[in-house]
């Protein structure tokens, strides 16, 4: 019916605002830069203190940056819930994984098939991880960082360039589409302040 | 009471009870919005409906007399920031004026 149809595309936007800033695009981006740095400076802490300095980071500048340009939404309880579920789900998928790298690269004995096709396992992973964010949130870009982030792994393997220059890579690509993202954001929005009796207050 | 056309065809009863305050485009859009969040701001109303701030501020107004919305006003420093959610009552309302607008239209005869 036209108008549910008309709903769940009002609500879908509602969802969109959270991703139209770029910022996330930003976080992403930096994250993956963890990872290759992790692997060149062997500092397995390095995706866990950037996954939360910057996830926190980034809703304060959302309060400075993006509510004054697009105004606040709270969303009801139980969209809350499921919102929280699936960060709980994805933040706990990268955490599994990240262990699960560091287990099967310090095992001393282990296949030769797997010795060579792990950074393509494990990219192919962290890929599919962001394409489940893609398909959730319906940002198609997040489809093309997942290509990015396998993309890494494959060039890896046939070219013989080093695995951590693919994170870094993918990663440095991913903040500059970011970048580019909340650079038209900010042209687009300018901040705004509520009209009062029809004059605005600076 | 049966209300009739001009020419006497009783008009379908779902067609009387549409709420006609909600029935006008920027109202519904307003109530659609505040219907799928908890809390909306002015600011971002203004942008996802494109009103401008005397339109906005004119349609959440009478949605306010007939007890459909809440509006809070609070000041962030020197700011303003107005807080908009839809009561119980509006929230009834939107729901009762889709399911009376699917009636009407799912009653409709095929070519």
């Amino acid at each position: 019916m036209v108008a549910d149809v008309n709903l769940k595309e009002i609500q879908r936007k509602v969802y969109m605002t959270f991703f139209q800033d770029g910022l996330w695009d930003i976080f992403l981006g930096l994250f993956i830069l963890g990872w290759g740095l992790s692997i060149l400076t062997e500092a397995a802490y390095l995706p866990g203190v950037f996954f939360t300095g910057i996830y926190f980071t980034i809703w304060g500048i959302k309060k400075w940056l993006t509510y004054p340009r697009i105004g606040y939404v709270r969303f009801s309880a139980t969209s809350r819930r499921r919102i929280t579920a699936r960060f709980l789900i994805l933040g706990t998928a990268v955490l599994l994984l990240g262990v699960m790298a560091a287990v099967l690269w310090g095992i001393g004995t282990r296949p030769q098939w797997l010795a060579d096709y792990f950074p393509l396992i494990f990219n192919g992973m962290l890929a599919a991880i962001v394409c489940f964010v893609a398909y959730w949130a319906r940002v198609n870009r997040f489809y093309l960082h997942a290509a990015l982030i396998f993309l890494g792994a494959v060039f890896h393997l046939w070219l013989g360039t080093r695995w951590e220059f693919g994170f870094i890579g993918a990663g440095g690509i991913i903040v500059l589409i970011g970048l580019g993202i909340l650079i038209s954001f900010l042209r687009k929005y300018p901040k705004m302040v509520e009209e009062v009796h029809g004059e605005d207050l600076q | 009471m049966v209300r009739t056309f001009n020419n006497g065809d009783q008009i379908p009863e779902p067609v009387t009870r549409i709420d006609r305050l909600i029935h006008e485009p920027s109202r519904y859009t307003l109530m659609a919005y505040l219907y799928v969040v908890e809390v909306a701001d002015f600011l971002f109303l203004l942008r996802q409906t494109g009103m401008t701030w005397g339109n906005l501020s004119a349609h959440l107004g009478k949605l306010e007399v007939a007890g459909y919305v809440v509006i809070e006003k609070e000041f962030l420093g020197k700011k303003p920031h107005t807080t908009v959610r839809l009561t119980d009552e509006g929230r009834n309302a939107f729901e009762e004026y889709r399911g009376n607008m699917k009636r009407v239209l799912d009653n409709l005869p095929t070519k």
